[in-house]
């Protein structure tokens, strides 16, 4: 277990991306997994960063374990911002010419593509997303 | 890597060569690089991506910005992308809108 918190803001993210690579890296994720967690992490950090805390500066919970069953990682992402459920966000219709594609969406929807296991809980103020993908 | 972006327009071909990340800390960079080609004549857009080890979904978005701001009209060219990213081009559906080669003549 490894557990840390940063300040929401895009100039702490490869900070916070690394510090799930290394987890990652522990639980013997191959570099094709390795990349998935990276874009995953990515997406979902940028996500709160510009969106969770309009009012003011906030804060990045990151707690990482090993899997359960298999070998892996499981990443838990925390934030006091506003309550978003990434999972109640329907998907973009990638069948749309890029001239008629809307700017957003993409991003959560690739998170949904990557992981193995995404789950989503709003406790009191906080939004917990827990995030598996395994080793192989 | 070092991450990398260089734009080139001649005879109605955008040439863009990205080396290292295209993630949500430096899509903005290349945005802008790209603005500077709105309004040009531009038949093709050409990524060069062998030297791309990352896309995020900034970085998906900064491509469909290019067609949008730059051409409508214009062909969409992905060149020599690496497994990785291209899975995530492909990921998005995107792929079915750009000609994917492993080199350009142009």
């Amino acid at each position: 277990m490894s557990e840390s918190s940063f300040p929401a803001t895009l100039d702490r993210l490869d900070e916070m991306i690394a510090f799930i690579l290394d987890f990652a890296e522990r639980q013997g994720l191959n570099p094709g997994a390795a990349y998935k967690v990276r874009l995953a992490a990515e997406e979902v950090l940028v996500n709160i960063v510009k969106h969770a805390y309009p009012d003011g500066p906030g804060t990045i919970g990151i707690a990482c374990a090993p899997a359960e069953g298999a070998a892996g990682i499981a990443i838990e992402i925390k934030d006091t911002g506003l309550p978003f459920n990434p999972l109640e966000k329907s998907d973009p219709d990638t069948a749309l010419p890029m001239e008629e594609r809307p700017i957003g969406g993409l991003g959560i929807f690739l998170v949904k593509k990557v992981m193995d296991d995404i789950g989503y809980v709003r406790d009191g103020d906080t939004n917990i997303l827990r995030l598996v993908k395994h080793a192989s | 890597m070092e991450t990398t972006f260089a734009t080139e327009l001649k005879d109605g071909i955008a040439r863009i060569t990205l080396v290292g990340k295209l993630d949500a800390t430096h899509a903005p960079a290349l945005q802008e690089a790209l603005k500077g080609l709105i309004g040009q004549p531009v038949d093709k857009i050409v990524f060069f991506a062998r030297d791309l080890d990352y896309i995020a979904s900034a970085g998906l978005r900064v491509i469909i910005f290019a067609k949008q701001q730059i051409g409508a009209g214009a062909q969409v060219y992905l060149v020599g992308a690496q497994a990785p990213v291209l899975d995530v081009v492909k990921m998005s559906g995107l792929d079915t809108f750009m000609t994917v080669q492993d080199a350009f003549d142009a």
